[in-house]
């Protein structure tokens, strides 16, 4: 049965599995977020999403992502509470991550333009702010091959006991969706190297140019209905090859 | 589906305004004002020859069916594959799975770049001179 909520004044109907940010998003009520995507766990983790709910009568600042509607939910997204603290999270956020355009750029919409926070200790990868997105994006792709670590209490994210993942494939999804981009990730025209290890790339079959690390094609034959032989080509000659034929065909 | 997007490279003179627009028109600028990349590519194929590459909207996609995170969508009103940015887990594999080279992982966004038809309404055909790309009922 659906639930009603209000958000921002506007009454809405929803599910009840849905979150309050699938929520406001789908009524057009814009939401800022740094790590959460739709296709991995939201954990709440970077607190910039953070709204004002009011439920029986009290009132709560909750992160939106993985906070599930209610009926009877008051939403407000957009008060000075709610925009004081993401703030303060994004002030935090930049002391660690300076270099970050994202979270410069989100954090300049809340009037912070420089950051007086500085980090207690060096940090194991500078840059990191510890979302744990590279965590969930690399489980959700089946492979599990981070997670966050403490040594002698400092917290990072790394590969179990710091040693080459067996389970990592190389992909790169990781570093890819990266808020702040900090994670190292050096291409050559043979080898992609992440995470203290280094993979070999399929080259294409007319050009040498990568197409995928040799271990994310045997994961991707393995989980999807896909031969092999897709993989054999990189983008750019595939597609200037099609256009060849194409020619062919039409003289 | 009202509407078939139709490529006619005899038309074409290689003048690439449709790289433009689909760059102006489909790409957020960077930090230094620069346009992102088009959707759309042009290829010499012989003398004053050319050909229009974009996405050919699979019916039976290999980037649908590669993609770990049922981020590509087909937008059924217009016959459209579809990133959903707000699911799309950064893999590349829809790059690598793709026979025709139609959908490009671009590494400074984090996210493929595909050819949606611009909802419907695509900037390449409205903009082209030549009429080597069109909307036909
Ligand atoms: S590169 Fe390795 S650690 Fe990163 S997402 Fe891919 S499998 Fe996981
Ligand atoms: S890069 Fe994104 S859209 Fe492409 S296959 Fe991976 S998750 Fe899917």
């Amino acid at each position: 049965m659906p639930v009603q909520v209000k958000i921002n004044g506007i009454k809405m109907s929803a599910e009840p599995q849905e979150t309050v940010l699938q929520v406001a998003r789908r009524s057009g009520v814009h939401i800022p977020t740094l790590c959460h995507l739709e296709s991995v766990e939201s954990t709440g983790a970077c607190r910039v999403c953070l709204v004002e709910m009011k439920l029986g009568g009290k009132t709560q600042l909750t992160t939106s992502c993985n906070a599930g509607v209610e009926d009877g939910m008051e939403i407000m997204t957009d008060t000075p509470e709610v925009q004081k603290h993401r703030a303060a999270n994004l002030e935090m956020m930049l002391g660690r991550a300076p270099g970050s355009q994202k979270i410069r750029a989100l954090a300049r919409e809340y009037g912070v333009y420089e950051s007086a926070y500085v980090p207690s200790e060096d940090p194991a990868i500078p840059g990191c702010i510890l979302c744990e997105l590279c965590v969930r994006v690399c489980e959700a792709l089946g492979h599990s091959a981070l997670a966050a670590v403490s040594r002698g209490g400092k917290k990072y994210i790394g590969t179990p006991h710091d040693k080459p993942s067996e389970s990592c494939v190389g992909c790169g999804a990781c570093a890819e969706k990266c808020p702040t981009r900090c994670i190292e990730m050096t291409d050559t025209k043979k080898t992609r190297t992440i995470w203290g290890q280094t993979f070999d790339f399929v080259s294409c079959e007319t050009c040498g140019a990568p197409v995928m690390t040799v271990r994310q094609r045997t994961h991707a034959v393995e989980t999807k209905e896909l031969p092999e032989d897709y993989y054999t080509t990189c983008v750019a000659c595939k597609q200037k090859n099609l256009a060849g034929r194409f020619a062919r065909v039409g003289s | 589906m009202e509407k078939t997007y139709v490529v006619i490279p005899k038309n074409c003179t290689g003048c690439r305004t449709c790289e433009l627009a689909c760059s102006m028109v489909k790409s957020k600028r960077d930090e230094a004002g620069a346009l992102g990349k088009p959707r759309i590519h042009i290829y010499p194929t012989g003398p004053q020859r050319y050909m229009q590459m974009t996405c050919l909207q699979c019916v039976d996609a290999a980037c649908v069916k590669a993609c770990p995170s049922k981020a590509l969508v087909l937008n059924e009103e217009t016959g459209a594959v579809e990133v959903d940015e707000e699911r799309c887990v950064g893999c590349g594999l829809c790059e690598a799975a793709c026979p025709f080279g139609h959908i490009r992982f671009d590494r400074d966004l984090g996210l493929p770049l595909k050819c949606d038809l611009c909802g419907g309404d695509p900037a390449c055909a409205r903009f082209c001179p030549y009429q080597a790309l069109e909307m036909r009922p």
